[in-house]
């Protein structure tokens, strides 16, 4: 199939990305209108999975574009995301190559003579051919349409964002014994960063901003039903409800809606007709990733098993329903004496009562 | 089009936005890509052209909601402000609502379309509008409802300009003080508006790209909603022009205000950000035990062989690579009583920003009491910090100086704190009021330090004035440094920041 030029409007965006089990938010289809239209990059902030890479994959696959992606990393430099010289090959050539040089070189009788020969014929080492594409130059050179994703920019050291300004907004790329390479076809560009750190100031300006955050009710359903189309409607609303409940809980790493597809399939899996306390003890690690969280999650279980009762018939959980009371009268204590606490810790009394 | 954007975009920036020029191309070029008649599409497409920091997108929401409405006696009928974004009801600027308009009532919410039809059937009342909006009884025979479809169908441009030059005929006769037809249009009230801002606003019509991206459903929704709004148009055009006005009149006032803000100014925010991104840079190498390519140090066999295999393998160029240093631990004494407090507004916000990213520095405010804010500071976000410290919540902001018993009280509870890592920043005039200034401390602390840096806002030769124990405090101090901007703040910064 051909590659896609582009997209019709911002209603195609949606329908397109639908089509490959990527539900999209109003605004974010706007963006990625826009940005395939001004042939803007897209910065894309938000916390861990909440689908920014699976954007960028997902605008290549729906637009039968090559996706080319530079994970980035600390300490990442040029030769590893725009281009490196292919120094074995030259090397190579050069042995290999000796006996003509020797030809070339013969009847010189002085060294400059020489040296002013061989610089005649520099360009041969110093071509394209020699050159090491990687991601960025990759992108740009290719002769079919690309999608570059350039992935947790956030990791890499600023010298590389910098280096990435020229090909981000010219779409070039300038190596000094080459001189500029412009691209054959302008790649479409999702950056992603899980905001670690901000990005600079002259990278955003190059960029249309799109921050996604964790989805509505309605949408994460979606998402579930496309994802995990083979289990029960009504387990996918008590997932949901659950995922939601524990995100509003002050945790270190709040579940995203990737961990709520693990967690959604996971139960698929072990073959599970609904979600009730065992079955939330023994898969939790799927969703929360620290120890202290799944303390805290544990610990607030039986308010989160009353959310899902609510939609349950109320006789046969009777015993929940107690352990909501206690449960839900638990943090609030630790609330207070964890104010209680913090005052004296910030000395606000003591220092008044010197 | 251009107009009202470039005005928006004046507005975003006199709030302390931060936009180029460049930008503001792109919103022009972005808002031609979308389809106008959504409101949420020409939102997004401002939004993600023109903001690129999370912390300005609660201004910008704001500013578009008030900007890009003339009607909120509508969004005021059922939808409160959170939800806002989804299916405002709002009219946009007077001179683009013919164009930009709202959204058509068959987006996303399918209530809406039973809504808006009567919403608008209010303000559309063909008989009333034919003969109570006419002008004049003959001669010109102005029909507003006649107008408005004009201005949507007219493809061409003389019509739009048409229609326009019998809008402003209507606004210069509103501007007339004849009681006669014209009252028609007037509000009974006759507040004055003001009219010169009307008819230049209205010039910007004739600029709109005339009928081009609009199809025939589009086109019936737009007029619909136009017929409603022309009917009111002056009442719209007041109202919206007194919201204009009061979003252009608080930016001023916000300065002239005597009590504590946290807002910086664009510049002092921008300079501060470069700042930050600098020592944070600087500190983060510091952070590894990484080895790093360095001018002097060990030679990195591997990566000195890569890189001289253009010299035929021959090791040419080493690449030498050294440890960096250990970063110092901070920990500040910040004065926050009146006599200094822009200079510690500045530092406090540089605290802040190290403190989100590095663990090691404490912070302690005083004017008499002495307070760790540390916790408020690494929990908070800024400007609720900075309110919370100023604003006399952890400590009596309005007692007198005390240095002395600020400083028995750090070197009593919180000395142990102070290692031959630390680097002790000390912000404060020096003017303890008289009480005992505990010299004694700071030559604790000294010698437990790696450096002991007072910052002063004040020069040395006002010292002597009044009564001041800088000139005592002074003698222990490895270095005195006076700062009273960004700019010598910057250079402490280098000083207190270099690695051990």
């Amino acid at each position: 199939m051909e590659p896609l030029e582009r997209f019709e409007s911002v209603e195609d965006v949606v329908d397109r990305f639908r089509a490959f089990e990527y539900v999209m938010t109003e605004q974010a289809a706007t963006v990625v209108y826009l940005a395939t239209r001004l042939q803007k990059p897209v910065l894309v902030e938000g916390p861990a999975g909440v689908g920014k890479t699976e954007l960028a994959k997902t605008l290549a696959s729906c637009s039968d574009r090559r996706l080319v992606r530079l994970q980035c990393y600390e300490g990442q430099d040029d030769t590893k995301a725009l281009y490196e010289w292919d120094y074995g090959k030259q090397l190579l050539y050069t042995q290999l190559l000796r006996e003509r040089i020797d030809t070339l070189l013969s009847g010189t009788t002085e060294l400059a003579q020489a040296a002013e020969r061989l610089r005649g014929q520099e360009d041969v080492f110093f071509s394209e051919h020699f050159l090491v594409e990687r991601p960025l130059l990759e992108a740009i050179r290719s002769p079919e349409p690309t999608v570059l994703l350039i992935d947790e920019i956030d990791r890499a050291d600023e010298q590389l964002e910098a280096l990435m300004l020229e090909v981000l907004a010219e779409f070039q790329v300038t190596i000094p014994e080459l001189g500029t390479l412009s691209a054959r076809t302008q790649p479409w560009v999702i950056i992603t960063s899980n905001t670690t750190r901000d990005v600079s100031e002259a990278l955003k300006r190059r960029c249309l901003h799109l921050s996604l955050g964790y989805p509505s009710a309605e949408r994460e359903l979606d998402i579930l039903r496309i994802k995990v189309p083979d289990v029960g409607e009504q387990l996918l609303r008590k997932v949901v409800e659950v995922v939601r409940a524990v995100r509003q809980l002050d945790l270190r790493k709040a579940p995203s809606i990737s961990e709520a597809l693990d967690w959604a399939r996971a139960l698929t899996l072990l073959n599970v007709p609904s979600l009730d306390r065992e079955v939330i003890e023994e898969t939790i690690s799927l969703i929360i990733k620290y120890d202290k969280d799944v303390e805290r999650v544990q610990h607030e279980l039986p308010r989160l098993l009353g959310i899902i009762d609510t939609a349950a018939p109320p006789t046969a959980h009777a015993h929940e329903q107690g352990d909501h009371h206690h449960g839900h009268t638990h943090p609030t204590s630790e609330e207070e004496a964890y104010h209680r606490h913090a005052q004296g810790y910030f000395g606000a009394i003591r220092s008044d009562s010197k | 089009m251009d107009a009202p954007i470039l005005r928006f975009v004046g507005l975003l920036r006199q709030r302390g936005v931060r936009i180029s020029p460049a930008e503001t191309l792109d919103a022009l070029r972005g808002l031609d890509a979308v389809s106008l008649a959504r409101r949420e599409s020409v939102k997004t497409a401002l939004r993600a052209t023109l903001i690129k920091e999370g912390r300005d997108e609660p201004v910008f929401d704001e500013l578009f909601e008030a900007f890009f409405s003339v009607d909120d006696r509508r969004r005021a009928g059922g939808h409160d402000h959170d939800h806002d974004h989804d299916h405002d009801e709002d009219e946009p600027a007077p001179p683009t609502q013919v164009k930009v308009s709202e959204e058509p009532p068959d987006f996303d919410d399918p209530s809406h379309s039973h809504e808006l039809p009567a919403d608008v059937a209010k303000y559309f009342d063909d008989d009333q509008l034919a003969t109570a909006k006419r002008l004049h009884k003959d001669g010109t025979r102005i029909d507003l409802a006649g107008l408005s479809q004009e201005l949507i169908l007219g493809e061409r441009k003389e019509d739009i300009e048409e229609a326009v030059a019998q809008l402003r005929h209507i606004l210069h006769l509103r501007r007339l003080t004849n009681p006669g037809a014209p009252g028609k249009l007037a509000l009974d009230g006759g507040e004055v508006v003001d009219a010169d801002l009307t008819v230049g606003s209205v010039d910007h019509l004739p600029s709109l790209p005339p009928g081009s991206m609009l199809d025939e459903a589009q086109v019936e929704a737009l007029r619909r909603q136009v017929d409603g709004v022309i009917a009111n148009l002056p009442e719209l055009l007041r109202r919206y022009l007194e919201k204009l006005m009061a979003l252009e009149r608080p930016a001023h006032s916000k300065e002239a205000s005597p009590a504590y803000k946290a807002a910086f100014s664009e510049e002092e925010r921008r300079r501060m950000d470069a700042l930050l991104r600098r020592l944070g840079r600087e500190l983060k190498g510091a952070l590894s035990a990484r080895r790093m390519t360095a001018a002097r140090g060990r030679i990195h066999a591997s990566r000195t062989i890569r890189a001289n295999m253009r010299y035929g393998g021959l090791p040419f160029r080493p690449v030498l690579v050294a440890k960096r240093q250990d970063r110092p631990r901070l920990i500040l004494l910040v004065d926050v009583s009146l006599s200094v407090r822009n200079t510690a507004r500045f530092t406090i916000h540089l605290v802040h920003s190290l403190q989100s990213l590095f663990s090691q520095v404490r912070t302690f405010a005083f004017v008499s009491d002495l307070v760790d804010v540390t916790p408020y500071l690494e929990r908070c976000e800024l400007d609720e910090a900075l309110g919370m410290i100023f604003g006399g919540e952890v400590l009596d902001i309005d007692a007198n100086s005390n240095y002395g018993h600020a400083l028995a009280t750090f070197h009593r509870e919180h000395l142990s704190a102070v290692n031959r890592r630390t680097t002790v920043l000390v912000l404060g005039d020096g003017r303890g009021n008289g009480n005992p200034p505990h010299v004694w401390v700071l030559d604790d602390i000294r010698r437990r330090a790696r450096q002991l840096v007072w910052l002063t806002p004040e020069p040395e030769r006002y010292w002597h004035l009044g009564r001041s124990d800088l000139p005592a405090y002074a003698e222990l101090c490895d270095r005195v440094e006076l700062v009273r901007d960004l700019d010598q703040l910057e250079a402490v910064a280098g000083i207190v920041l270099r690695p051990l």
